[in-house]
């Protein structure tokens, strides 16, 4: 057992039925090695220590040969036969320690075995993080790579990021801005009649997810046909025409060029997905259905002039579009929001994208029937009255916010408004220290005891805390939106933040080293020490470069 | 909870009742005692459908020798499902208390194109062409030729169901619209002519207005209902013109050109059959000297609608011989054709009574009133003889025989008016004759002639003395409950300035007032930067709609609301506006908030709830007063003055306010929701205006909301919003019960004290 190895002399079974392959089991800290007497043999095997699961082995005194059965993370289970009880026990132990090994302190056994053990997905993924997140990014390369943190204690503390289901969640979508595309206003020089249109990504995005039959105008002529710029050229005649809402024109002109006619026709594209829409409709609010049922609507008969409907010019003419028909298409795919994630400037790209996403939702609608089953439940959820039963609970759907520091800055002008001048609230920081301080020695005293912490008392803490941290920020900034950091130029303030973040990063590592058990965490709180240290000594400097001293110690 | 009223046990679905809605159901269960009609009043958001249906079906059960039936008209498909779903909840609710004795059939009707689940025949656009599709595969014809020739298409649907015969029964339970189409589907039975074949045995059967008023489709469908039914018509408040509309037919140039096509394919089938099968011809003739305008019992996929005018001023007689050989009848329509094409040829308008217009029909044309009156059945009787299976094809001529059935039976309470052009746009013409019933209670009288207790309901029927007169019957229980408010939960205000306190107000002068557009933006701007959710908004027509959304898009107006929220509105186009409706409620419901653009009058506003999330703020803009030029209305107003001395200014905004009030009065569903309502009109302030509106809103408006600037209608909504976020006791404070438990009840019934609410 010298050395942390074991080598025993075995048979490896892969079934209870298999006569079994003589041949040696080298056993190491990493990992298990059987290894056959018979070179030829192809049932060489090896095992890392922290895919095993469990071990299961037969009893001393049984009539049971001493087996050894290791099953493994997949499930597959590999059997030794030993030649005696001994040796299957040393192996055994061996074994349990390795495993409770791997299991104390998995940071540790992973670094040992990080090359071998990280699948090549998981390290595109971080990577993948790292590309996208340029904070993280910075944090990676600063504590990494300066080795304050080896790479598994970084990655350990974000294991939310690595994990499958956070990984789809965290792509929240990203809304669409509200404008509507027909609010881009051309730009002219003043002099010719000449017009200019300034198309973005996000423009052209927007086009093509509300007016199918451009993107797949774009998608069938653009390059073979016509260049893109010819062909957005087109498309703003073509709406240009419609602006004018002179359809003889409009019909003139389609009936001469082939391709302009094409943005001016009703969309079939569109109402195709509609026709399909209207299906999945809640039936409580299908007016199509009555449209089927109201036997009025039999032609002639009924009132036709009495001043109830509304007479609108007819509108069967092809080459008019109305307003609210954009408007209404336009917050539907609002709605929607940013169905894929491809971010690229090719404009081809992404009317592509578009279409296959089109595709398979088409296909999901079709094919899956609990759309239709939720449909139902939710119509007889609402079919009650709320406030004559028991209160339903429905499960809350997580808030997430892209960027939380705007929001809570933006609450904090609430916070600041409402106590300020509030009676009975007026207390100061230091009556609430002294709250604080006082349960504290009371705590002390007595111990325990249920509530922890007097309502009162934390209340007071809480606001106190809420309005000194809100006043240090708003202070100074008039409006209550600039808070303090707003007031420092632009490479001080991304310094002061890096230098925040890298502190709250070391300190989550800090922290979590307790209690210091083994020396590898004694060395690695010694190192954070340092680290953060350094960070506050690099902070004083940048500060005291700015003359900004004295509100070191507010900030403090 | 369970609770007794006299002698009935109320099962109703729910541990708590508000105590309108127990009021409620005393009133009913006295109008079924006294087996008459009654009229109740009730505001929405109070739970009227489920107090109705629960009372209804526990006064069933408790009466298990006499089990009466109930008929429950809604006027759209969606607010069918709405009840049926309710009535899921509640027969749930009894079968769990009771067992299987509660177990009821209730099911919804609508068309073949709501209900038929062949794929085939869905595929038509329309209702008339999903009817025609299906006949195609159902005559009994078509069937009869099907033996002979394998190539005949027919429905495996209604070929199962016509093989299973009597054993095709739905077993009990509540049946929507969805869940017929799966029952249907799953069994392979035709679920249309299931349901319809159900409703002898129903309990409760749901289906839309028309089923039972309009004389075409009654007669069909609802002429075997027995006279122990109680009827309810819930929303009804348009009642009178759903009644007067389905006695009334137009005729256009379309119809004439339409008309004159069918002729001519009859001749030719007439002629086709005199070559091949001049015996069925003869048969037809020797019955109809006989009396029988049809053959005695149509299979159902046979018949078709029925006649236009009321079961009981259709004669009883032979058909006049005149038109008793098909190519006689034909002639007569082609002579009354050219008639009304003359008469379409008109520059002016012309108003006439029924009476001078069949004189001078019979002097110009030489047709009778009583070879009039039988065009419908001629019509019919011939088509099935012909075999004619294509019926929405033949529309038009059907129309013409209509008009002419009509005009010849009904000689007062009608007009006739040719108008050259529609008033509101002279440039185009487009002549029409319209034969116009004024009067509500011809349709509705077999209605409640025929069943012991006709229900009228509604959260709108203020004045609540006007319905019986409007549709001529004497109800036993007329009430109008107010609501008992655990908190203030309603906010209405008049608007009547802008922010620059000008006048607001879509009168005929002011409407395109541009400062009167942009105050009308401004407003809207304001409130969806402090109202949580889904606001909506109504217009009084489509066309000013349009024209104030295009006004508000150019000024950027319409920029500024899309930043707080997005906007969907309502079009012309059913399809659309039933998607933008679902998005609407998706954007409330997902927290982006939204804003609905609507029309007073509109589908949307007829039968759309904006309760909850969904609508926390209705504008109503303006008062939608009917187009008042409109010849058919000055006909109608005029009937009204003579018959029954009701002022015309009086119905006029009777029926403006209870458009309005009906706008507004869908943003609550129950006591813990909450909306506020903005009427933005100077005119709303006038007291002869406002006080047509239901109790239950003038209760809620505050003297100091009466005359409203822009600026102080904002601090005034900020302020409601800011007191409803507050928790609140649901249970009613200060004494004033707003939500009963059984022990409550109970209490109540011993002490017989009943009004402890108010």
């Amino acid at each position: 057992m010298a050395g942390g190895q074991v080598e025993k002399r075995v048979k490896y079974k892969s079934s209870v039925k298999d006569p079994g392959t003589p041949g040696f089991l080298r056993i190491r800290e990493g990992m298990l090695l059987f290894v056959p007497n018979d070179p030829k043999s192809d049932s060489k095997l090896k095992v890392l220590t922290q895919n095993i699961k469990s071990q299961k082995n037969t009893k001393e005194g049984s009539n049971k040969p001493p087996w050894l059965n290791l099953t493994n993370k997949l499930g597959k289970s590999h059997i030794f036969e030993f030649e005696n009880y001994p040796d299957m026990h040393a192996c055994r132990d061996f074994i349990t320690k390795a495993l409770a090994k791997c299991e104390e302190e998995p940071n540790k056994s992973a670094v040992s075995t990080s090359s071998e053990q990280l699948s090549i997905k998981e390290l595109e993924l971080r990577f993948k993080l790292l590309r996208e997140n340029s904070e993280l990014q910075r944090l990676h390369k600063q504590f990494v790579e300066s080795k304050v943190l080896t790479e598994d204690e970084f990655w350990a503390t974000r294991k939310k990021l690595l994990g499958k289901d956070s990984i789809r969640k965290s792509k929240q979508q990203v809304g669409l801005k509200s404008m509507m595309v027909s609010g881009i206003k051309p730009s002219t020089d003043g002099r010719t009649n000449r017009v200019t249109f300034n198309l973005t990504p996000e423009i052209i995005f927007q086009i093509f997810a509300e007016k199918p039959a451009v993107r797949q105008a774009f998608i069938n002529y653009v390059p073979s046909k016509m260049t893109e710029k010819d062909f957005w050229t087109k498309y703003f005649r073509a709406e240009y025409l419609y602006s004018t809402k002179n359809t003889a024109v409009a019909a003139a002109e389609a009936a001469e060029d082939e391709e302009l006619a094409v943005f001016l026709k009703p969309d079939e594209i569109l109402a195709r997905e509609t026709r399909q829409k209207i299906r999945r409709v809640d039936p409580t609010l299908d007016m199509e259905a009555d449209q089927g049922d109201d036997y009025t609507h039999l032609m002639d008969h009924g009132i036709q002039r009495d001043g109830t409907m509304d007479v609108v010019e007819p509108q069967n003419d092809q080459f008019k579009r109305s307003l609210l028909q954009d408007l209404n298409r336009h917050a539907a795919v609002v709605l929607e929001g940013r169905s894929i994630d491809v971010e690229s400037e090719d404009t081809r790209i992404v009317a592509e994208a578009l279409t296959r996403v089109k595709q398979v939702s088409k296909a999901d609608g079709e094919t899956t029937k609990d759309a239709n089953l939720e449909r139902l439940e939710r119509m007889s959820r609402l079919a009650g009255m709320e406030d004559l039963q028991a209160p339903q609970n429905f499960p809350l759907a997580p808030l997430s916010i892209k960027d939380p520091r705007d929001y809570f800055e933006s609450q904090q002008g609430n916070v600041l408004n409402v106590p300020r001048g509030a009676k009975g609230l007026k207390r100061n920081v230091h009556e609430a220290y002294g709250l604080l301080k006082e349960s504290i020695l009371e705590i002390r005293a007595t111990g325990l005891s249920d509530p922890l912490i007097r309502p009162e008392v934390s209340f007071e803490v809480f606001s106190s805390l809420t309005r000194t941290i809100s006043t240090a920020k708003n202070i100074i900034g008039k409006n209550p939106r600039e808070s303090f950091l707003d007031r420092l130029p632009k490479s001080t303030k991304d310094e002061v933040l890096h230098h925040w973040t890298s502190i709250q990063e070391l300190l989550r590592h800090f922290w979590s080293s307790y209690p210091i058990t083994t020396t590898y965490l004694h060395t690695k709180v010694g190192k954070l020490k340092d680290a953060m240290s350094n960070t506050y000594s690099k902070l004083e400097v940048s500060f005291e470069i700015l003359h900004l001293s004295d509100r070191i110690s507010n900030w403090e | 909870m369970i609770f007794k009223i006299e002698d009935v046990t109320v099962y109703f679905p729910y541990d708590n009742i508000y105590p309108e809605q127990y009021e409620y159901m005393v009133e009913l269960k006295r109008a079924l005692d006294a087996k008459g009609h009654c009229l109740l009043e009730m505001p929405t958001g109070t739970g009227k459908t489920i107090a109705l249906l629960s009372l209804i079906t526990s006064y069933r059960l408790s009466r298990p020798d006499s089990p009466i039936k109930l008929v429950y008209c809604t006027r759209t498909v969606h607010e069918m499902e709405k009840t049926l779903g309710e009535l899921k909840l509640l027969h749930d609710y009894q079968v769990r208390h009771l067992g299987t004795q509660a177990k009821i059939l209730a099911i919804g009707l609508s068309s073949r194109k709501n209900l038929c689940v062949n794929t085939k025949v869905l595929a038509a656009e329309n209702r008339d062409s999903v009817d025609a599709a299906c006949r195609k595969r159902t005559a009994s014809w078509v069937r009869a030729l099907s033996t002979e020739n394998p190539n005949v298409e027919l429905c495996d649907y209604f070929e199962n169901y016509e093989k299973a015969a009597d054993n095709a029964l739905l077993p009990p339970g509540v049946y929507t619209l969805e869940d017929l189409r799966a029952f249907g589907k799953n069994r392979g039975w035709c679920p249309y002519f299931l349901a319809r074949h159900m409703v002898q045995f129903a309990n409760v059967i749901v289906y839309s207005y028309q089923y039972l008023l309009d004389p075409k489709v009654a007669g069909i469908i609802s002429k075997e209902l027995q006279k122990e039914s109680v009827v309810v018509f819930d929303e009804a408040h348009n009642i009178d013109n759903v009644c007067i509309e389905a006695l009334s037919v137009s005729v256009r140039r379309v119809t004439l050109e339409g008309a004159n096509r069918n002729l001519n394919k009859i001749r030719q089938e007439i002629d086709r059959f005199k070559a091949t099968d001049a015996g069925r011809l003869r048969a037809e003739y020797n019955r109809l000297v006989e009396g029988l305008a049809l053959r005695g019992d149509l299979s159902g996929s046979d018949q078709w609608l029925a006649n236009p005018a009321l079961p009981h001023d259709i004669l009883k007689e032979a058909v006049p011989g005149n038109i008793r050989r098909a190519e006689h009848f034909v002639h007569v329509l082609r002579r009354l054709l050219q008639y009304l094409g003359v008469r379409l040829d008109t520059e002016n308008v012309e108003k006439e009574s029924p009476v001078s217009f069949v004189s001078s029909l019979n002097s110009q044309a030489g047709i009778e009133q009583k070879t009039l009156k039988f065009c419908y059945d001629r019509l019919q009787s011939l088509m099935l003889t012909l075999e004619i299976t294509d019926t929405d094809e033949f529309l038009p001529i059907q129309t013409v025989c209509d008009f002419a059935t009509l005009v010849g039976t009904y000689a007062r309470g009608f007009s006739i008016i040719i108008e050259p052009y529609d008033e509101r746009m002279p440039h185009i013409p487009d002549p029409i004759l319209q034969l116009s019933c004024h009067d509500a209670s011809l349709a509705i009288k077999p209605v409640f002639d025929r069943f012991q207790s006709v229900v009228i309901t509604s959260g709108t029927l203020s004045p609540i003395d006007l319905y019986p007169r409007l549709l001529s019957f004497t109800p036993v229980v007329s009430r109008s409950f107010k609501m008992s408010m655990t908190r203030d939960c309603i906010c209405p205000m008049v608007l009547t300035r802008g922010s620059d306190q000008l006048p607001v107000s879509t009168k005929f002068d002011m409407r395109s007032d541009p400062g009167v557009v942009r105050n009308y933006g401004k407003l809207l701007v304001e409130m969806v930067s402090i109202v949580p959710d889904g606001v909506v908004c109504f217009f009084v027509s489509y066309s000013y709609m349009d024209g104030i959304i295009a006004t508000w898009n150019e000024t950027g107006i319409l920029k500024e609301i899309m930043q707080q929220k997005l906007v969907f509105i309502e079009t012309q186009d059913v399809v659309e506006t039933t998607l933008a409706l679902d998005n609407y409620r998706r954007a409330c419901d997902c927290g982006r908030g939204a804003v609905f653009f609507s029309v007073a009058r509109g589908k949307v506003a007829e039968g759309i709830d904006f309760d909850r999330h969904y609508g926390r703020l209705v504008v109503m803009y303006g008062v939608p007063f009917q187009y008042t030029l409109s010849k058919i209305l000055r006909a109608r107003l005029e009937y009204l003055h003579d018959t029954f001395q009701i002022k015309e200014g009086d119905f006029l905004t009777f029926d403006a306010l209870r458009q309005a009030a009906q706008c507004v009065g869908r943003v609550i569903r129950s006591k813990a929701d909450y909306g506020m309502m903005i009427f933005a009109d100077k005119r709303y302030s006038r007291h002869d205006k406002r006080s047509k509106l239901p109790g239950w809103i003038l209760s809620h408006l505050r003297d100091a909301h009466l005359n409203l600037s822009t600026d102080m209608a904002i601090h005034i909504a900020r302020e409601f919003l800011r007191k409803m976020a507050q928790p609140y006791d649901k249970a009613g404070t200060m004494g004033r019960k707003t939500l009963l438990t059984q022990e409550d009840l109970e209490k109540m019934a011993e002490t017989g004290v009943q009004d402890m609410a108010y």
